[in-house]
C-alpha cells in the first residue's frame, strides 16, 4: 500500500485520484479494489455531510481536475493494452487449435502402431 | 533393428531428449536474472518410425533445440509505446526548463523572463506617475529605468530560449550516433540469425537484437518489418529505410539554417524525425515548434509594445520642445522576428520624453495619458500588454500540463506491457492466463473507481455551488 498508507479520516479527493493511477499503472488490482471500496463509502457519505464539508469536497473536487485527466488517460491507454492483450490471446487460441488439428492429422496418417 | 534394442533405443533417445530438456530449463533458471534473457522452451522432434515385417514402430523423440518464447506483437507495441513515452519524457523535460524561466522571480534584482508581467505594469504605471507631474526629472527618469528593466526582461528570456535551443539541438545531434550504433548492431544481428534460422533457434541473438530494438525506440521512432527467415527491416515512423536485413544506412547531420538537420543519404529527414517518436522527436519538437512558438509570442510583444510606444512617443512634445520629433524611447524594430531579443532603450535623456500633446506646452500630459493607457489598449495581437502575457503564461502552461498528462499515461503503459511481456518471456513463474486476468482485472476495478469519482466529483461540485449560492 502505498500513498495512503497513513490511515486519514478523509484522504483527499486528489490523493485518492493520484493512488488510483498508480495503482492502475502498476496493475495492481487489489490496491483499486480497495480504492473502490473507499469511493462507495465516502459516495454514502456525501448525503449526510453538512455545508461546510460539501465546501470542502467541492474545492477539492477542483484541485483533483487535472488529476483526473491523468487518470482517464491512463485507463484509456490500459484499454488499449488489453486489446492487444486480448487479440494477441485469441491469435495464440487459434495457433493452438491448428496445432493439435495438424498434429493428431499427422499421427493418425503416418503412425500405424500406436 | 530388434524388438528390444529398438525399445531400448527409444527409451534411451527419450532419456537424452529429456536431458537436453532439462539442461534449457537450467538455463532459464541461470538466466533468471540476465537482462532481456527469453526463456526458452525445447522443441521436441519426433524421430523417423520405424518399419518392422510391415507394422511402424515409433522411435520416440529427440530433443531439436531450444525455441525463445516471444511475442512479435507485443513488443511491437512495447516498443511503441516506448517511442511515445520517450519523445514525451523529453519534450517534457524542454518544457518545464521553459516554463521555469518564466516563473515570478520577486526576490531577484536582475531583468528576467519571469518578471515580465510586473515589468509591464510598471513600464505603464511609470506614465501615470508624470501625468499628474510632467515637468518632474525624477518621474521622467523612472518611465526610463522601467523601460529599461522591462527591455531587460525580454531580451534576457528571448536569450535564454535560444540557449535552451542550441543546448536542444546539441542534444538531439548527439542522438545520431547512439542510433547508428544500434542500427549497425541490429544489421549485423539479422545476418546471423538468418544464416541460423530457420534450422535452428537463434534465441540469444534474437534477445540482442530485442534489446537494441528497445533501446532505439527509446531514441527514436520506428517501424519494423520482417522479412525472410527471421530478419527485420527498420523504417522511420514515416517509412524511410534505416536497417535493411543485413544493411544499414547511416544517420547524418548537418546544419541548415542554424539548426541540425538529419539526413539519410541526401534525404531530409528531420520533420520525419520530429514527429516519430523517441527522445529525438521529443528534443525536435520542443526545438522546432515549442521554443520558436515562446519566442514568436515574446517577439510579438517587444515589436507590439517598441512600436506603440515609440509612435507616441513622436507624436508629442518634449521639455525641450521638440514637436513631434522627440525620438524613440526603444530600439526600433524592423520586424517581429527577433524583437525580443533586440529590444533595448535607446533614449538616454529623459527630457526627452514626450509627456506634452503636440503643439502643447512642456507642463501638458496629454501624450503621458496616452501613453499609459496603452496598458488597457488592444495593441498586441487584439489583446492590451498584459492580458496577451498573462494568457501566453496560461498557454504555455497548459501546454506542459498536457504533455505531462501524456507522458504519465504512456509510462504507465510502458510499465503495463513490461509486466505482461515479463510474464510471457521472461522467466517467470507466471503464466499468460493469470496476468491477463490481472489486467482485466485491474482494468475493471480501474473502471469502476474512475466511474465513481467522476460521479463524486460531479456531486460535491454542484453540492459545493448550491450551498454557497443559498
Amino acid at each position: 500500500m502505498q500513498g495512503l498508507g497513513v490511515r486519514q479520516e478523509h484522504p483527499k479527493l486528489k490523493e485518492l485520484v493520484l493512488e488510483a493511477s498508480r495503482a492502475l499503472a502498476r496493475l495492481d488490482a487489489d490496491r483499486l479494489e480497495e480504492l473502490a471500496l473507499s469511493c462507495q463509502a465516502l459516495n454514502r457519505d456525501l448525503a449526510e455531510s453538512n455545508p461546510e464539508r460539501q465546501r470542502a469536497l467541492a474545492q477539492e473536487a477542483r484541485e483533483a481536475d487535472g488529476d483526473m485527466a491523468v487518470f482517464a488517460r491512463v485507463l484509456e491507454v490500459t484499454r488499449a493494452n488489453l486489446n492487444v492483450m486480448n487479440r494477441l490471446r485469441e491469435l495464440r487460441a487459434g495457433r493452438l487449435e491448428y496445432d493439435e488439428r495438424q498434429a493428431r492429422g499427422w499421427t493418425e496418417s503416418r503412425h500405424g502402431d500406436n | 533393428m530388434g524388438t528390444i534394442s529398438s525399445a531400448f533405443s527409444i527409451m534411451s533417445q527419450a532419456l537424452q531428449a529429456d536431458q537436453a530438456a532439462l539442461n534449457v530449463v537450467a538455463n532459464n533458471v541461470a538466466n533468471a536474472s540476465t537482462p532481456g534473457y527469453t526463456e526458452e522452451t525445447p522443441n521436441w522432434q519426433e524421430n523417423q518410425p520405424i518399419v518392422i515385417n510391415g507394422v511402424s514402430y515409433g522411435t520416440g523423440a529427440t530433443e531439436s533445440g531450444a525455441t525463445s518464447i516471444r511475442d512479435h506483437v507485443l513488443l511491437e507495441r512495447l516498443n511503441q509505446q516506448q517511442q511515445l513515452a520517450s519523445a514525451s519524457g523529453s519534450r517534457l523535460a524542454a518544457l518545464n526548463t521553459v516554463q521555469a524561466l518564466f516563473t515570478p522571480d520577486s526576490g531577484s534584482t536582475s531583468s528576467q523572463a519571469g518578471d515580465i508581467g510586473s515589468g509591464i505594469t510598471s513600464f505603464f504605471s511609470s506614465f501615470s506617475s508624470i501625468e499628474a507631474n510632467p515637468t518632474n526629472s525624477s518621474l521622467r527618469q523612472q518611465v526610463l529605468s522601467s523601460a529599461t528593466t522591462l527591455a531587460g526582461d525580454l531580451s534576457n528570456a528571448a536569450a535564454s530560449l535560444n540557449s535552451q535551443r542550441s543546448a536542444l539541438d546539441q542534444d538531439a545531434a548527439g542522438v545520431t550516433s547512439q542510433v547508428n550504433a544500434l542500427t549497425s548492431s541490429i544489421a549485423a544481428l539479422n545476418q546471423q540469425i538468418q544464416s541460423t534460422s530457420p534450422g535452428a533457434d537463434a534465441g540469444t541473438l534474437e534477445d540482442q537484437r530485442q534489446q537494441d530494438l528497445s533501446q532505439l525506440s527509446k531514441l527514436i521512432g520506428i517501424n519494423q518489418i520482417s522479412t525472410e527467415n527471421n530478419g527485420l527491416s527498420i523504417t522511420t515512423t514515416s517509412g524511410q529505410l534505416l536497417v535493411s536485413e543485413g544493411s544499414n544506412f547511416q544517420l547524418a547531420t548537418g546544419m541548415v539554417g542554424g539548426v541540425s538537420h538529419f539526413f539519410v543519404g541526401t534525404l531530409d529527414v528531420t520533420s520525419q524525425l520530429a514527429s516519430g517518436g523517441g527522445q529525438l522527436g521529443g528534443y525536435l519538437t520542443a526545438r522546432d515548434e515549442d521554443i520558436p512558438s515562446v519566442l514568436n509570442s515574446l517577439d510579438q510583444l517587444a515589436y507590439s509594445i517598441s512600436t506603440q510606444v515609440n509612435t507616441l512617443n513622436n507624436a508629442g512634445t518634449d521639455m525641450a520642445g521638440d514637436n513631434g520629433n522627440a525620438g524613440n524611447i526603444f530600439s526600433a524594430p524592423a520586424q517581429v522576428a527577433g524583437a525580443a531579443l533586440s529590444i533595448s532603450v535607446v533614449m538616454t535623456d529623459p527630457n526627452h520624453i514626450a509627456a506634452a500633446g503636440l503643439g502643447q506646452g512642456t507642463g501638458d500630459n496629454s501624450n503621458a495619458t496616452a501613453m499609459a493607457s496603452l496598458a488597457k489598449q488592444l495593441i498586441v495581437n487584439g489583446q492590451s500588454p498584459s492580458n496577451y502575457y498573462s494568457k501566453f503564461v496560461t498557454t504555455l502552461g497548459s501546454t506542459v500540463s498536457g504533455v505531462e498528462t501524456e507522458n504519465t499515461a504512456q509510462t504507465a503503459s510502458v510499465t503495463q506491457l513490461q509486466t505482461q511481456n515479463d510474464s510471457l518471456s521472461a522467466v517467470n513463474l507466471n503464466n499468460e492466463a493469470s496476468s491477463l486476468t490481472t489486467l482485466e482485472r485491474t482494468y475493471q476495478a480501474a473502471s469502476q473507481v474512475f466511474a465513481m469519482l467522476n460521479t463524486i466529483m460531479a456531486s460535491v461540485l454542484n453540492m459545493g455551488e448550491q450551498t454557497t449560492v443559498s
